[in-house]
């Protein structure tokens, strides 16, 4: 009895952790979306730091998989620049993740591009179609991101 | 056939493997953008990439593969913040870590974005800071290779910072020069234009601890002069120039050039002695020359106008 008991909590317990997190299994049995990892910024906090600085963060959305050995990625756009947010448990993932994004940049090309962490939480902004040539934008997300 | 059909096959892999590699050029900081892709500036101020290269290498430093632009940022449509230098000394920005310490080899006024820190040893004198510290080793070795950037600023035109030269703090070492070429307006104001044609009142006995003292003749330029001892060097009307080079340490103050129309007269160089290189005047005149680094020379100067007894007989 106590077993079931205790299975009950620990159940009871996953389901409010996923609830949390506000992110659900998508549809059709795909893998199961990552979750947030704790100990810095998270995605939406930074987020919410451009919209407060007056950017217009559009059309965010996890990577399922994560990509760049992250816990947890989301990718979007801001006034055309491309901007990749992710999240690492510990150091090493996060250099190991930021060393990855610069060898793509070496292999295919990249106008202007930018990789930033604050915490264990790293930011990579691209811009591919010259939408943002002298670079304020980027600097804008750069400087909400550094507040974090 | 087989076999050139697989030679043409290993070559085309062969090739598309080292195109593969795009360009990828490292920058520390903002910096100008070159025209060929719109001009102006890059206003993003922490490591970054592009897919260019810098328009000008001369107004850069490179420090482990990353470029850090160490010249103003004025002429270049910059719109930020600006702090008044004078003459050269020590890159000070606060998030910029070389290792050892870099130099700024401007001449005369200029901006840079940063202030310096409130420990460096900068004075804030006439509406610029001076450098009042001690150049390092460095700063001589280096002199030769980096004070181009002052060729590359030599055709474009803007705004230099206004400074009152005549307060220079005594700790400055560099050499102060009233006007250059590209500098728009009354660059330097306190210097009162100079009622002779004699230039380049200087002093330069002894060891670096002061300023030296270089004015201009408002166009009227008649070429270099010399300061410190006068060992017989004579300046002839073609433009030559007579007599032993000056000793070691000797100071040859290379200073602004002339205004648009006229040009420097005064062409070879001395071999042995500070003088630096100097082609023929340009149209719309260009900086000709600067002091060489000397190890363990440099400026030793009282400071001041000199009196002038001296140099080079025309």
């Amino acid at each position: 009895m106590h077993r079931f008991r205790a299975f009950l909590v620990l159940a009871a317990s996953a389901a409010l952790v996923q609830g949390a997190c506000g992110k659900s299994k998508p549809a059709g049995g795909g893998p199961a979306a990552p979750a947030h990892v704790e100990g810095t910024p998270h995605t939406d906090a930074v987020l919410d730091a451009w919209k407060s600085a007056g950017l217009k963060p559009e059309s965010f959305a996890p990577l399922v998989p994560p990509p760049y050995v992250a816990g947890y990625c989301e990718r979007g756009v801001v006034a055309g620049v491309d901007a990749t947010v992710c999240e690492y448990a510990d150091d090493g993932a996060l250099d190991r993740g930021q060393r990855q994004i610069k060898d793509e940049w070496a292999r295919t090309g990249v106008h202007t591009g930018v990789v930033l962490r604050a915490k264990r939480t790293l930011l990579s902004a691209v811009d591919h179609e010259l939408r943002d040539p002298n670079g304020k934008t980027i600097n804008q997300l750069i400087l909400a991101f550094r507040k974090l | 056939m087989r076999k050139i059909l697989m030679f043409a096959a290993g070559l085309t892999v062969l090739t598309l493997s080292v195109s593969a590699e795009a360009a990828v050029v490292r920058y520390m900081s903002q910096h100008p953008l070159p025209r060929k892709m719109g001009g102006g500036f890059c206003y993003i101020d922490v490591p970054h990439v592009h897919d260019f290269g810098p328009s000008d290498p001369r107004m850069y430093r490179q420090v482990d593969g990353e470029y850090y632009f160490v010249g103003d940022p004025s002429p270049f449509n910059y719109e930020g913040p600006r702090h008044a230098f004078y003459g050269p000394h020590p890159i000070v920005e606060a998030n910029v870590q070389f290792g050892h310490p870099e130099y700024c080899y401007l001449r005369g006024p200029h901006y840079h974005w940063y202030e310096p820190p409130a420990q460096a040893a900068f004075e804030l004198r006439g509406g610029a800071y001076w450098f009042t510290g001690t150049y390092d080793q460095g700063y001589y070795q280096e002199r030769p290779r980096y004070v181009a950037v002052n060729d590359a600023y030599a055709p474009i035109v803007y705004d230099r910072p206004a400074v009152d030269v005549t307060v220079a703090p005594p700790g400055f070492h560099g050499e102060i020069v009233a006007a250059g070429p590209g500098w728009r307006g009354r660059a330097v104001v306190g210097a009162p234009p100079p009622p002779v044609v004699q230039v380049g009142v200087g002093i330069n006995v002894g060891g670096p601890s002061g300023a030296v003292f270089v004015e201009h003749d408002n166009g009227r330029h008649r070429g270099w002069d010399r300061h410190e001892r006068h060992e017989g060097w004579e300046r002839n009307e073609r433009g030559g120039w007579r007599g032993p080079p000056p000793a070691p340490g000797g100071g040859w103050r290379g200073n602004g050039a002339p205004g648009r129309g006229s040009g420097w007269r005064a062409n070879p160089a001395p071999q042995q002695g500070a003088w630096r290189g100097n082609p023929a005047p340009q149209p719309g005149g260009g900086w000709r020359g600067s002091p060489a680094p000397q190890q363990g020379g440099g400026w030793r100067a009282g400071g001041g106008k000199a009196g002038h007894g001296n140099a080079w007989k025309r």
